[in-house]
């Protein structure tokens, strides 16, 4: 109580060179905070290898080889990487507008579900199908993330719940869609055995994939890339953007300056959900992802990591690029580990271990932050 | 006892002394920020004093925090309660003990208290499910079980209906005659201390300016006391030319373009709460160009309400408020801004600003659309608009791109002033516009006011600072419970049904008190 002094409010010298100083520390302090992060993790991992008795280089070779040291590796990662880009770039446009969607999973099958539809009944030339199953998916991930969006602003039920449970609830829809002949599942044909698959996109209705130094990768890749620097530049740069913000670090400001909460909160859970959407219908399309046919549990956690991409680059797009890339090397690189004799179990824990590695920065980045932000507003009372 | 507290150079309290005698109840009056709080927060042990020492039946007593208060007796009703929602009545009158708990005892005792008060209250009932009035039973009783020989109330009706309020101050009645306990009655109502007290000790700026005995009193005499300014002062800084006089050429220079142009009409504006509770209540109110409309009142009185109704983030629930003759929906999103509002709201981090954004974005929230070209912003003109207004208004900061979290609260203030300016507004509502701020911004924002209200824009002051609003305003209405209680212009401001006013009385009371 008494430490409550009405200190003089003028910003004293020492704040002000603190502050300039402070921009050329952030960058080499960010590079330490990673390589102390991640060093820790290759030592811990190392550590545990070795003492279950497998070879801690021989992992490490492993990961390495199956992300992009072997033939071909490379272009696999690519095109792991763009759908977990273009979900991370849908979590960023929510998380700038304050809202914490976190069912990228269920958005995504759906979005998956609804270009498989279109995809495989729509007639006429390739590239119109191709451009139909992906307007689809954008259709399907918003719908999926609207109901979220209408139930918090028009319900005000909290859209971090809604979202994922509707996640759970996306998976049952599909699992019932691939059980119906009229909504997903193939034509039996004469097969005795039916799977529960949907039937594949015919051969014009893929998306083209491009081959660089016998590195084969889906188109949507540039697409993913693109859809980035848009999203940067449109945040930062344009009036929606500035609003979408505004709305995200103060919403009563926003109101009074014409933001209202419930146009712009929405619409951004929708185009949120659009991403999540085209995500699903360019893992159907691409061709990285099974093939070209919806299968049960087609998302396979990319939707999870996608929404970690986006976390892990501090809701930041252009550095999500190269953070996707680093998440789908994980992933690429995780096939090769059963070749080296460790327990799957150990292996799954030093991929755990490198995932905290990234975690980590970012979240004490974002402490320090909250910090800085708390300890300012209590020198200006 | 004797008590001084600084905090920092502002002196809360100044050499205060107060005396509560057994049996009685006493009142303890003032306007917001006379000391009131902190002389109580000093007796429970809250807040520690510089000077002076406290007394207890002729004891010097040390109190150091709430648990030595109450061990010596003291005990205290807050203003905001410190209940647990999720529990029942009894666990949170337990809450605190030490030892072993036995439910059956505590809820007998709850029983016995409240029969016994006649303050009856479920003692299972769950505290969140309780409404205002019965939540204070609880506090009351938690208060009492301790059997306090002092019991200190905080502005306890500001949570009650008129008949909770009775049935309290019966309550009170009976601690004091029955039982022989004090009673301290905070309030800055002038009818209930007058109602329920046996003396009264008046506060302001930190002193006591008057004790009396609450049966030699009068409503005007104790509005007076609470609101006067020492009178040599004023004439001083009337003689000076300090106290603006309503100036003849600007009030001229007002009515002639249009006497009958209102830049602002609000009409029955009535607005509830969620729970029910009335915030604005057919409150009525207009104001000219060139003038300054001054909304004087004790807090919670709808001063916020007013605020947020001008910043639509309030939703009228009937009545209008119409701007420069063109009715505006309210609570739309940018309604308001868009019709020419300009709004220094009472909290700039809750509606005014945003602190992680750059100083240059916080000048264009409203109007991105004046430093962009096909909705693209253009860097190189926000820049330098903004580097203009910092120049403008002396803004100091490290430049246009500093976040504006970095500014001092005077700076910030400075930004809001300068957007909201900026935009040719028909109407500027100030609300609390110097609170916070230091003496030289204060004088800075009261020059900017004067200057906007002379470029023919209407300017509404909202502020529970009545020096501001006479020093300002060129009509004062008075805001109580959501409605405007009287209006007088500032030439024939009477002290007395000012404060008449503000302590809630009626309006032909108000006027019979000045004519006494």
């Amino acid at each position: 109580m008494t430490d409550v002094v009405a200190q003089p409010t003028e910003n004293s010298p020492d704040e002000v060179s603190a502050a300039a100083r402070g921009r050329h520390l952030v960058v080499s302090e960010v590079i330490t905070l990673y390589a102390l992060s991640i060093f820790c993790a290759l030592a811990l991992a190392g550590i545990l290898v070795t003492v279950t008795g497998g070879s801690a280089a021989d992992v490490f070779n492993a990961l390495l080889d199956g992300s992009v040291r072997n033939p071909g590796r490379w272009g696999l990662t690519l095109g792991a990487a763009a759908p977990l880009l273009l979900v991370a770039l849908g979590t960023i446009v929510s998380a700038r507008a304050g809202l914490v969607n976190i069912g990228q999973e269920g958005q995504l099958l759906i979005g998956a579900a609804f270009a498989t539809y279109v995809g495989t009944r729509l007639g006429g030339p390739g590239p119109v199908v191709v451009m139909g199953l992906c307007i689809a998916g954008i259709v399907g991930g918003a719908i999926w993330a609207g109901f979220a969006g209408a139930l918090r602003y028009w319900r005000g039920v909290p859209e971090v719940l809604t979202t994922l449970l509707l996640a759970t609830v996306a998976g049952s829809a599909v699992g019932y869609g691939l059980k119906n002949e009229w909504l997903l599942l193939a034509p039996a044909g004469d097969r005795a055995n039916r799977n529960q698959v949907s039937e594949q996109l015919a051969d014009d209705n893929r998306l083209p994939r491009i081959t660089w130094f016998g590195n084969e990768f889906p188109t949507t890749v540039f697409l993913a890339i693109a859809l980035a620097a848009a999203t940067a530049f449109v945040l930062a740069r344009t009036v929606p953007g500035f609003r979408l913000r505004m709305l995200g670090q103060n919403p009563r400001t926003a109101q009074r300056a014409g933001v209202g909460a419930t146009r712009y909160g929405m619409a951004s859970m929708l185009i949120s959900g659009g991403f999540a959407g085209l995500a699903g219908a360019a893992m159907l399309a691409g061709g990285d992802f099974g093939n070209y046919q919806l299968v049960p549990g087609f998302s396979t956690n990319i939707g999870w990591t996608g929404l970690l991409v986006a976390l892990v680059a501090r809701e930041r797009a252009v550095s999500a690029i190269v953070v996707a890339f680093v998440f789908a090397g994980l992933r690429t690189g995780s096939g090769f580990l059963a070749a080296t004799g460790v327990e799957r179990k150990i292996t799954d824990v030093v991929q755990a271990l490198l995932v905290l590695a990234l975690l980590i920065p970012p979240a004490v980045l974002y402490i320090r932050e909250r910090r800085r932000a708390v300890n300012a507003s209590k020198e200006r009372v | 006892m004797n008590i001084t507290k600084r905090f920092g150079a502002v002196v809360a309290c100044d050499a205060v002394d107060l005396t509560l005698d057994r049996g009685r109840i006493h009142g303890v009056l003032g306007e917001n920020g006379a000391g009131k709080s902190t002389l109580m927060k000093v007796l429970i042990g809250l807040v520690i004093p510089d000077g002076g020492q406290v007394k207890i039946d002729g004891k010097v007593a040390t109190i150091n925090d709430p648990i030595d208060a109450a061990t010596q007796g003291i005990g205290m009703v807050h203003q905001h309660f410190s209940l647990v929602d999720a529990l029942t009545v009894w666990e949170n009158v337990a809450l605190g003990d030490v030892g072993k708990l036995r439910p059956a005892a505590i809820r007998d005792r709850v029983g016995d208290l409240s029969s016994h008060y006649g303050l009856t209250i479920d003692p299972d009932a769950v505290v969140g499910e309780l409404p205002a009035g019965m939540r204070q039973r609880v506090e009351i009783i938690k208060c009492l079980r301790r059997d306090p020989q002092v019991l200190i109330f905080d502005e306890p009706t500001s949570v009650l209906t008129p008949a909770e309020s009775e049935q309290l101050f019966e309550a009170l009645r009976r601690v004091v005659d029955e039982e022989g306990r004090a009673v301290a009655l905070v309030s800055h109502k002038l009818d209930e201390i007058r109602h329920a007290t046996d003396a009264v000790t008046i506060m302001r700026q930190g002193k006591v300016v008057e004790r009396i005995a609450t049966a030699d009193s009068d409503a005007a005499s104790l509005a007076r006391a609470m609101v006067g300014r020492p009178v040599s002062l004023r004439s001083e800084s009337a003689a000076l030319g300090v106290l603006p006089e309503p100036a003849p050429e600007r009030d001229a220079e007002a009515t002639v373009p249009g006497a009958s142009s209102v830049a602002l009409e609000i009409r029955d504006a009535t607005a509830r709460g969620g729970d029910g509770r009335v915030l604005l209540d057919d409150l009525s109110l207009d104001v000219r160009p060139g003038e300054i409309l001054g909304v004087a009142g004790v807090e919670g009185n709808g001063q916020r309400e007013l605020g947020d109704l001008m910043s639509s983030l309030l939703h009228l629930h009937g009545g209008q408020v119409t701007v420069a003759g063109t009715k505006v929906k309210t609570g739309k999103a940018g309604a308001m801004a868009a019709a020419g509002v300009a709004v220094i709201p009472e909290d700039r981090h809750d509606s005014g600003c945003v602190l992680d954004m750059t100083v240059a974005e916080n000048l264009f929230l409203a109007e991105p659309g004046r430093v962009a070209s096909g909705g693209v912003m253009d860097r190189k003109r926000m820049k330098q608009h903004a580097e203009a207004l910092i120049d403008q208004y002396s803004i100091s900061c490290q430049g246009p791109d500093a976040p504006l979290w970095s500014l001092s609260g005077g700076n910030q203030q400075r930004v809001v002033l300068a957007r909201e300016l900026a935009n040719q507004p028909e109407v500027l509502v100030a609300a609390q516009p110097t609170r916070g701020l230091d003496v030289g911004a204060i004088e800075y924002m009261s020059e900017q006011l004067r200057a906007a209200a002379a470029s023919g824009v209407a300017v509404l002051l909202i502020s529970t600072e009545l020096e501001e609003i006479l020093d300002l305003a060129d009509r004062i209405v008075v805001l109580s419970r959501g409605k405007v209680a009287g209006e007088m212009s500032r030439a024939d401001v009477d002290l007395e049904s000012l404060g008449l006013l503000m302590g809630g009385a009626l309006i032909d009371e108000a006027e019979g008190g000045a004519a006494q």
